[in-house]
């Protein structure tokens, strides 16, 4: 140990309020993924590295802290709880009545960026909705994801939908090589508009100039109901109009609820995790300037562990909705009133003890005082 | 905590004459008074836009932190940050280069065959990967500014540095080896801003590009 009062970068002490407001979040959320029906889950804090690779992919299985066992195996802190679950319900659970809904709380670990705004060790929580293909299964996570974000006051959230497909089709259609798609996703996800019709002239000259014009105001879809009325005449690959037109079934269900305030459509979202095969989310809430968490269907992964299965989920930070609560937020909700009783130790010991065990029986706070 | 003022971060030095100049023409002025105070943060006239002036190399932070919805720096401090912000839009002024430049003697001189190149650099992660990416190692010296110093007195080989006009390369006997890229001004703006705010941040964007409009 270099010094006593030198902490690793990264890791984190909690304590006092901030201490109960981490246990209201993760106990309003908790609640609420119980009541649409999500059991809840606990996994190990490390497992295989072999198994995040193959979940996660090499890439970000990089990222993990790595140890080994008695035996040489390499293990890794987990650096996330998805692969986890897919593993778990891909062996474990084979004979279980599909659709299965599991959902987790816990801390992950990851080597990140000194520029990355998370921490190395923080906590997630999430869902995985498994077995089911139909749109419905989407629209379902959505709609959990939402009501978190409203029991825990933070209704002014803003929840970003996407479809991986609407990307892969217009690379496409461009004929676009891998790391000529890679560097496109990187322009659309940045809006660097400029880049991207330069890229388009240099790289898709085979297509034509009016078809290219249209391409290059990819960036701008986000918006309403007006933003998927825009993609459909951009697009004629089918591909995308086929994303597209998921979107719209799915927004529409979400105009019916009356959430049209709380949900985009963010078509110029072409980043993030490889492992989305459908739709894709981001969630942002105001006093927090990073995405709070995200989700989307992730067909492939659970065949990286046994039969193909389709499956939807997501995860929030614990972390990001207990610094967006404590800047927006009147704190009586979380904290408990201080009515802490103190009883005085004298020169009966036995009546002290009595008296603080009658009052606990009663369900009051008590504090035994030497004085 | 929705409101609907954009909190821009603007770059002062070299990029604030040319930023204000722009945000005049798109129709956002800051008062005189403003902006002759010592104040770090100003308002527009018509109160819909807070400024903070801070040090170029932290305008990307202030934004992808999100304590700034938008902000305007040089794509040089951009790609050295990495800061992970959208770049929606080249403002077009601000123009100038980032070089390779070293004495003259160095100028034929092929890298290859050099150990390891000793560069002198505001910038060590554009020195580094320029460098790299010509399989070429590279020991970078960081500095914070005179940086054509470094190879007059011997501390580095070459430097990596924004030239615009050439002046002071030609002035202290260096020159120009490579042109890694061209940086001019552009408008960044926060991931979340950009859908927390999406009406006020596509007016920004639209004033700003209906005055970038020859």
């Amino acid at each position: 140990m270099s010094s006593l009062t030198k902490i690793p970068a990264g890791v984190q002490y909690f304590f006092d309020d901030e201490v109960k407001l981490r246990r209201y979040v993760e106990r309003r959320a908790m609640e609420t993924f119980a009541g649409w029906s999500y059991d809840e889950i606990i996994l190990p804090m490390f497992d295989y590295h072999d198994l995040f690779a193959r979940g996660m992919g090499q890439e970000n299985a990089e990222r993990t802290y790595r140890f080994v066992d008695r035996d040489s195996a390499l293990l890794a802190l987990r650096p996330e709880l998805t692969s986890l679950v897919a593993r778990t319900v891909a062996t474990r659970f084979i004979k279980r009545e599909r659709p299965v809904r599991l959902c987790y709380s816990g801390e992950v670990f990851r080597y990140d960026e000194p520029t990355e705004r998370a921490a190395r060790e923080f906590h997630q929580l999430g869902v995985e909705h498994i077995g089911e293909p139909n749109i419905v299964a989407d629209i379902e996570v959505l709609l959990v994801a939402a009501e978190v974000l409203t029991a825990l006051g933070l209704s002014d959230f803003r929840i970003a939908l996407s479809h991986v497909d609407f990307f892969n089709g217009v690379a496409e259609f461009l004929k676009l090589d891998e790391a000529n798609s890679a560097e496109l996703r990187e322009l659309i996800d940045r809006r660097n508009s400029l880049a991207l019709e330069e890229f388009l002239r240099t790289r898709a000259a085979h297509v034509e100039q009016s078809r290219r014009a249209g391409f290059s105001r990819l960036i701008q879809i986000a918006g309403k109901r007006d933003a998927i009325e825009r993609a459909q005449e951009i697009m004629t690959n089918e591909r995308s109009r086929a994303a597209v037109e998921h979107l719209d079934k799915i927004y529409s269900t979400l105009i019916a609820l009356g959430l049209e305030e709380n949900f985009d459509i963010d078509l110029g979202d072409a980043g993030g995790l490889e492992y989305y095969t459908g739709l894709t989310f981001k969630v942002y809430v105001p006093g927090f300037g990073v995405e709070i968490g995200g989700g989307g269907r992730y067909d492939n992964l659970i065949a990286n562990f046994g039969e193909p299965e389709p499956a939807v989920g997501f995860s929030l930070s614990l972390d990001g909705l207990a610094d967006a609560i404590s800047m927006n937020d009147d704190k009586r909700r979380w904290q408990s009133a201080n009515d802490t009783q103190t009883i005085s130790f004298d020169d009966d010991p036995a009546r002290a003890f009595d008296q603080a065990r009658e009052m606990r029986r009663l369900g009051k706070k008590v504090k035994i005082s030497a004085q | 905590m929705l409101n609907d003022r954009l909190t821009i971060a603007l770059s002062k030095g070299r990029m604030q004459d040319g930023a204000l100049a722009l945000f005049a023409r798109a129709g956002v002025i800051i008062p005189e008074s403003e902006l002759n105070s010592r104040k770090l943060i100003v308002n527009s006239a018509d109160g819909r836009y807070s400024f903070v002036l801070v040090k170029p190399g932290d305008a990307p932070t202030y934004v992808q932190y999100g304590v700034a919805d938008a902000g305007v720096c040089g794509r040089d401090v951009l790609m050295e940050s990495r800061a992970d912000v959208h770049e929606p839009l080249d403002l077009k002024f601000g123009r100038c280069k980032i070089a390779v430049a070293g004495k003259r003697e160095v100028l034929g001189q092929d890298y290859n065959l050099l150990a390891t190149v000793r560069v002198g650099t505001k910038y060590p992660r554009i020195a580094t990967d320029y460098f790299h990416a010509k399989g070429v190692p590279i020991e970078v010296i960081p500095l914070s500014g005179s940086v054509e110093l470094a190879p007059l007195l011997g501390l580095s080989d070459r430097i990596v540095d924004l030239v615009e006009t050439g002046q002071t390369l030609k002035e202290n006997g260096l020159e120009v080896i490579d042109v890694i890229t061209e940086s001019t001004a552009r408008l960044i703006v926060n991931r979340a801003s950009f859908h927390l705010k999406r009406i006020e941040v596509g007016a920004l964007i639209a004033r700003l590009t209906e005055a970038l409009k020859p």
